[in-house]
């Protein structure tokens, strides 16, 4: 099966950008424009289908004002948590 | 005062229309970025250029089909000027479906967007070496099966189709495997 160009499958990087970004009310394209990104890589990376660089992810994590760390993760996040 | 609308040269598009493309104010062209449609577009892409290659064969097809001089003449004209309009107009669609992206600089992508715009024109790289590498082989083996140079046949449809195809395949490589865009 053809995987999209953008996907990782060796290396998934799991996040919670969603809840995050709901939890402050922001639109994918308001989140979009706060990083510099297009809407629909914000998507993407909701859907895990792509692993952002190390910049971008910092610069998330400072839209959604929270911890790299908190936000990425190379295991998957417990529900709840 | 309105910004200046940078041209890039080199890459064929300009910032304006790049922008436009990136964003959905064209929202008449939204039913063209679902998936299946930018496959049908690829598919119609792929056999406009092959007809116009086809346009190379003419002198032997014609031979064939036993067709006049004149019959001939009216049905090659014809045919070559749509087939060749078609693959402009089907070119215009594909850039406008995938946004862009195949055509446009790095300034204007975001990172994901320069990844897969860079996985297309390594696919395209190797796809083109393929096809001239068959053709040439075509054009060459077996004194019987010489497919592209019979007595009077002309080279430049193929040619000018193998820079249709040098120029759409980043881009409809794109349309074909992304899922979103």
């Amino acid at each position: 099966m053809l995987l999209p160009m953008s996907r990782n499958p060796e290396e998934p990087v799991y996040n919670r950008i969603e809840a995050a970004r709901n939890a402050l009310g922001l639109s994918r394209q308001e989140l979009a424009d706060k990083v510099g990104v297009h809407y629909q890589t914000v998507g993407y990376l909701e859907r895990e289908e792509y692993s952002p660089s190390l910049v971008l992810a910092l610069r998330i994590a400072n839209a959604l004002n929270q911890e790299v760390s908190d936000l990425f993760s190379l295991n998957p996040f417990k529900k709840g948590k | 005062m309105s910004k200046k609308n940078k041209i890039y040269w080199f890459e064929g598009v300009t910032e304006k229309g790049v922008k436009s493309l990136l964003t959905d104010e064209n929202s008449k062209y939204r039913w063209l970025r679902s998936q299946r449609n930018r496959r049908i577009l690829v598919v119609l892409m792929a056999l406009g250029t092959a007809l116009v290659a086809a346009g190379s064969y003419w002198p032997t097809l014609k031979t064939n089909l036993n067709l006049s001089d004149e019959t001939s003449v009216v049905i090659y004209s014809v045919t070559a000027i749509f087939a060749i309009f078609a693959v402009l107009v089907g070119y215009l669609f594909l850039r406008i479906s995938v946004r862009g992206i195949a055509d446009a600089p790095d300034e204007l992508l975001d990172e994901r967007q320069i990844k897969i715009r860079d996985t297309s024109f390594r696919y395209a790289y190797y796809g083109f070496g393929y096809i001239v590498l068959v053709l040439l082989l075509l054009m060459n083996i077996g004194p019987e099966v010489k497919l592209f140079q019979p007595e009077g046949n002309d080279g430049s449809y193929l040619i000018i189709s193998m820079m249709f195809l040098c120029a759409a395949l980043p881009s409809m490589i794109l349309a074909w495997r992304e899922r979103d865009i």
